[in-house]
């Protein structure tokens, strides 16, 4: 690529005054044969392009560096943040357990405070049962014993009956016997003295049987006691 | 020196960085930076058919290895440029990848170098320098520069 005199007069010019090079690739087009002023301009030029694009390198690998130190971060944020949201995830669901679990332990305890109470209720009703069983062997007893008196009285009633009965018959007959003996004038000495032993016998008879009936008594009542 | 130059690449830094680098090294008059595989694929169906009006196609396609947004990987690009839009560029792979398998695929797509992408990139680009005419005409090897 070759350029005019008067550009390259105006190029140098523009350079030496406000600093203002060509830059970039196109200086290795431009033919600075024949004119060593403007060849010293292209060499200026170029030494300026390349100390900026080194700069600029240095700064863009510096950039560089950095991004993929930030990328890396980034991953590593990444990477924790997943663990996080795993852990958050474990601990939600070790809740969402313990929660099942307290409900199965709440469930089971009321279930349990249930049972113990109707064991409870169950365990009154049977005391009450004992309780009215007891009763109903006491009145049983009670029962029994009234009637075991009923007919000890009514035994004893009948045997004082009787024994009175078989005494006063032997008394009254024997006193007729007696007194008819003493009506048709025959001897009394024998039935005197019968009748008199005969009444002995019975009256001591009588007590005996009192006394026996009292004893009877006595001892039903110890072993009521 | 190489005429023209493409860079196909997602990461914008990278752009500045390879075209400060370039041109600091005297490697290309011009570079054309793109960020996305299927961009530089319509690119060079384009020329491929004639239809672009741009006629600067470049001598030499530099592929990253994972263009992130992009609907293949630099591989697939490379097989494409070589084997669907014709075989008449230096292309090879520029990534921070260092993968053998990686690198046997990138070579069997047509790739002609991989150049490990690093924060000192100038001294590998300097070696691809001496060694780009051996690439244009065909007789260099595939190349890691590492």
């Amino acid at each position: 690529m070759e350029l005019c005199k008067q550009t390259k007069q105006d190029l140098i010019d523009l350079l030496e005054k406000k600093n203002i090079g060509l830059e970039g690739n196109i200086l290795k087009l431009i033919d600075v044969s024949d004119d060593p002023e403007f060849e010293k301009y292209v060499e200026d030029c170029k030494k300026k392009d390349s100390e900026t694009r080194k700069k600029r390198l240095e700064v863009t690998k510096q950039v560089q560096v950095k991004n993929q130190e930030l990328e890396k971060l980034n991953e590593e944020n990444v990477r924790i943040m997943t663990e996080l949201h795993q852990s958050l995830k474990e601990v939600e669901d070790s809740k969402m357990t313990f929660e099942v679990q307290n409900r199965e332990l709440i469930a089971w305890k009321e279930d349990n405070q249930r049972i113990s109470l109707e064991l409870q209720q169950e365990m009154a009703k049977s005391e009450l049962a004992r309780i009215e069983a007891e009763e109903a062997k006491t009145a049983a007893i009670n029962d029994l014993d009234l009637l075991q008196k009923k007919k000890q009285t009514e035994l004893i009633g009948n045997i004082v009956k009787i024994a009175l009965g078989v005494i006063i018959s032997i008394g009254i007959i024997t006193t007729f016997m007696y007194i008819l003996a003493l009506i048709i004038n025959k001897d009394t000495q024998m039935i005197g003295s019968t009748w008199s032993n005969m009444l002995g016998i019975l009256l001591t008879n009588a007590f005996s049987i009192i006394g026996t009936i009292m004893g009877v008594k006595y001892s039903s009542k110890e072993e009521k006691e | 020196m190489i005429e023209s130059l493409m860079l196909v690449d997602d990461e914008d830094l990278f752009h500045l960085v390879f075209e400060d680098a370039c041109s600091l090294l005297d490697i290309s008059l011009s570079l054309k930076s793109v960020k996305s595989s299927d961009e530089a694929a319509k690119m060079f169906e384009k020329w491929f058919k004639g239809e672009s009006v741009d006629s600067n196609k470049p001598e030499c396609v530099f592929v990253d290895l994972n263009i992130i947004g992009s609907s293949f990987d630099g591989i697939e690009l490379i097989r494409k440029i070589n084997f669907e839009y014709g075989n008449h560029v230096v292309i090879g792979i520029i990534s921070s990848s260092n993968e053998p398998e990686e690198q046997a695929k990138a070579l069997q797509a047509g790739a002609q170098f991989w150049i490990i992408k690093s924060d000192d990139i100038e001294p590998r680009l300097e070696l691809f320098k001496l060694d780009y005419d051996s690439y244009k005409n065909r007789t260099g090897k595939f190349k890691v520069y590492r």
